[in-house]
């Protein structure tokens, strides 16, 4: 029998019960809709994790040292020089002060840094550009904003804001760049404009002190992090003089590694719950389906009779209602990665409050990719194999003479 | 060359639940190419049996079947049913097309299964639904639209399709009216004319008129010419004045 003529046969016996195939394949619809808004949904975290804070984030190691003195850029400095284990190690520094323009005037998170942040973080400009290491040393009132602050400035996100002044605190400020997002930014309602400015600016003019907030090493690609994060660790109790019962209090290091793991195992639970479901519902379906095509063997026992008169083998019975089964399954299968993902969609804002902390900013966008579908359509074909097996070979192990008159 | 068909010694015991049925007893019977050849007999006598194992449907318990000079009984099940898609041909007595199918797929459904090209499919189907003078207007009808008659004679050029050895018929007018029958048996008449074998098996006596040999079946064995000539003088002579004998039923 020709794949041709199967698929001729296959189509025309589910176009005969499309009702019923409908009803039929709801199971699985529903647990390939599960797996396909799970993968695409956790897809979307990772791109977004990975995304928030460049290629790099897995290398990035947070550093904190509260002793009885602010660390200074110095130290930053002399961290980069002793600890072999970073390509850099920068750092920023935490103030606030009011923002205005002609019109608006909004409170600001303002961050102050070297121009070598911008390339450890990877940062990407929509428009301007980043300080320069003139600037630094002058300690110009330069800032970059976020778009959001430019909508919170200007009313507008695209606004090209790009050399306008506003002002910070009393002192006029030149914009300089505008950034997608800004890295360092620390929540805030949504009329707080987000800063970054000159690491000299922000100590001079804002802050009125030269001590840096927070402290990122960017370990080597490929380092063991855990690794890196115990050496750092060790570095800083010999540099600083902290005693081994202190060292809980007077230090916070951790790599965003860890951090994304921690999301991972999360993720990983939730992944569980919902591969849980998907399991239930294809099993159920499944069950539908060896239902439904124990009813067709059934109701078609004449045209099985005939059709072994007129030499079709067990083989092609078989073929025939698997491949109904596999059909049902499979279809099944594309509605179900088709509502799956309209689906994560609307799961989205619902998971990344619960993965990313409550109000976050951080956009998830659902990512399906082809090996995805392929691998729920592997599913779907495996469970058209699993359940329509029995009943195709109960249709092809019938007598042709009973089957023939079969009433 | 051998016979179409050369049955020796068969028969056919079915066994089930009430006990043992001797369907067939020893039936030994020839036929050769071209003939149309009618089995008759009163229901229950065998001759369904009979049609089954003439059709490789069924085994024979003891005995041999050859068909176009092969031993049946050697076959495994994918060889019989490979002998039925290429040298067989059936028609039933309920017809058994596919009812939501158009006439034309049902005439084709066979080629399916003995790889005939997609692309010389249609041609053999008109071919076999011109034999049986099924006017083309009807080619696209689904089957279930047609009338008995119209029916049956697309089930003919089903079984013409895959131009075989032996067409075997069950009973192929015992759902038509008289005139329907008719018909349906100068279609088969016409085919053997063409040099087709046809065995037609019936319980009604009109029908084996039109056949070139008939033979009597009786409790699972045929009867030998003596036995029939008695017959059909005891059924004269029982019914004085009446020309031919009237059907069993
Ligand atoms: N599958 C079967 N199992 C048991 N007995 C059967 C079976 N098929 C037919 N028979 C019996 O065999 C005998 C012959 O049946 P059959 O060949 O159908 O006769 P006919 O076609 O001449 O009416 C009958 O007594 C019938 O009851
Ligand atoms: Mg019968």
């Amino acid at each position: 029998m020709r794949v041709r003529d199967l698929a001729v046969e296959t189509w025309s016996a589910l176009d005969a019960n499309r009702g019923r195939s409908a009803l039929t394949v709801l199971g699985i619809v529903i647990g390939i809709s599960a797996v396909i808004a799970m993968t695409a949904l956790i897809g979307g975290i990772n791109r977004a994790l990975v995304g928030e804070l460049g290629l790099s984030q897995a290398q990035l190691v947070y550093i904190n040292v509260w002793i009885d003195r602010d660390l200074t850029y110095d130290d930053v400095d002399k961290m980069a020089r002793d600890l072999t284990d970073y390509d850099m190690v920068v750092a920023s520094s935490y103030g606030s002060a009011t923002v205005t323009t002609g019109k608006k005037k909004a409170s600001g998170n303002l961050v102050g840094v070297k121009p070598e942040y911008f390339k450890a973080m990877g940062t990407k400009f929509v428009d301007g550009r980043a300080f320069t290491d003139a600037e630094e040393r002058a300690g110009t009132m330069a800032i970059i904003l976020d778009k959001e602050s430019v909508r919170v400035l200007f009313g507008d996100a695209d606004a090209k804001v790009v050399g306008q002044t506003v002002r910070v605190g009393n002192d006029e400020c030149t914009i300089v760049g505008v950034v997608e997002r800004s890295a360092d930014a620390y929540g805030g309602d949504n009329e707080t404009v987000n800063g970054i400015m000159p690491f000299s600016a922000m100590a001079t003019r804002v802050n009125g002190s030269q001590a840096v907030s927070q402290i990122m090493g960017f370990a080597h690609e490929g380092s063991n992090m855990e690794q890196v994060v115990n050496r750092t660790k060790d570095y800083l109790a010999l540099t600083y003089n902290i005693a081994e019962d202190m060292r809980e209090d007077s230090m916070y290091v951790y790599s965003m590694q860890s951090m994304i793991d921690q999301v991972n195992t999360t993720m990983s639970s939730f992944s569980l719950l919902m591969t849980a479901v998907a399991g239930v519902s294809l099993l159920v379906g499944g069950i539908g389906i060896m239902n439904m095509m124990l009813t067709n063997v059934t109701e078609r026992i004449r045209e099985i009779g005939l059709r072994k008169a007129l030499g079709a083998r067990r083989s092609d019975i078989t073929r025939q209602f698997m491949l109904e089964s596999i059909c049902l399954c499979v279809t099944g299968g594309l509605i179900g990665v088709a509502l799956g993902y309209a689906g994560s969609f609307a799961l989205t804002g619902l998971v990344a409050d619960a993965f990313m902390g409550e109000g976050s900013t951080v956009a998830v966008t659902p990512v399906i990719d082809v090996g995805t579908v392929l691998f729920a359509t592997g599913i779907c074909v495996a469970t058209g194999v699993v359940f329509g097996w029995y009943p195709a070979r109960r249709a092809a192990k019938l007598d042709p003479v009973e089957s023939l008159h079969y009433q | 060359m051998a016979a179409v068909l050369d049955v020796s010694g068969v028969h056919r015991i079915y066994e089930s639940a009430a006990g043992y049925t001797h369907a067939l007893r020893g039936v030994s019977l020839t036929v050769e190419r071209g003939e149309f050849l009618c089995v008759m007999g009163p229901s229950g006598s065998g001759k369904s049996t009979l049609m089954n194992i003439l059709g490789c449907l069924d085994r024979p318990t003891s005995g041999t079947y050859k068909l176009e000079g092969i031993d049946v009984s050697q076959l495994d099940d994918d060889e019989l049913a490979e002998l039925r898609a290429l040298r067989l041909g059936f028609v039933f007595q309920s017809f058994n097309l596919l009812p939501r199918a158009t006439v034309m797929r049902n005439v084709q459904l066979p080629l399916v299964y003995c790889d005939v090209a997609p692309s010389k499919r249609v041609e053999r189907a008109v071919r076999a639904l011109r034999a049986v003078s099924l006017p083309a207007e009807y080619y696209d009808h689904r089957s279930n639209e047609l009338s008995g008659g119209q029916m049956q004679r697309v089930a003919i050029a089903r079984a013409l399709v895959n131009d075989p050895a032996l067409i075997l018929a069950d009973e192929p007018t015992g759902n038509l009216d008289s005139a329907t029958s008719e018909m349906v048996l100068k279609t088969f008449a016409r085919l053997r004319d063409e040099g087709k074998t046809i065995v037609l098996i019936t319980h009604d006596p009109e029908v084996s008129v039109w056949a070139n040999r008939t033979v009597h079946i009786r409790d699972g064995k045929l009867l030998t010419d003596e036995e029939e000539r008695a017959l059909v003088e005891a059924a004269i002579a029982a019914r004085p004045g009446q020309g031919a004998g009237r059907g069993h039923t």
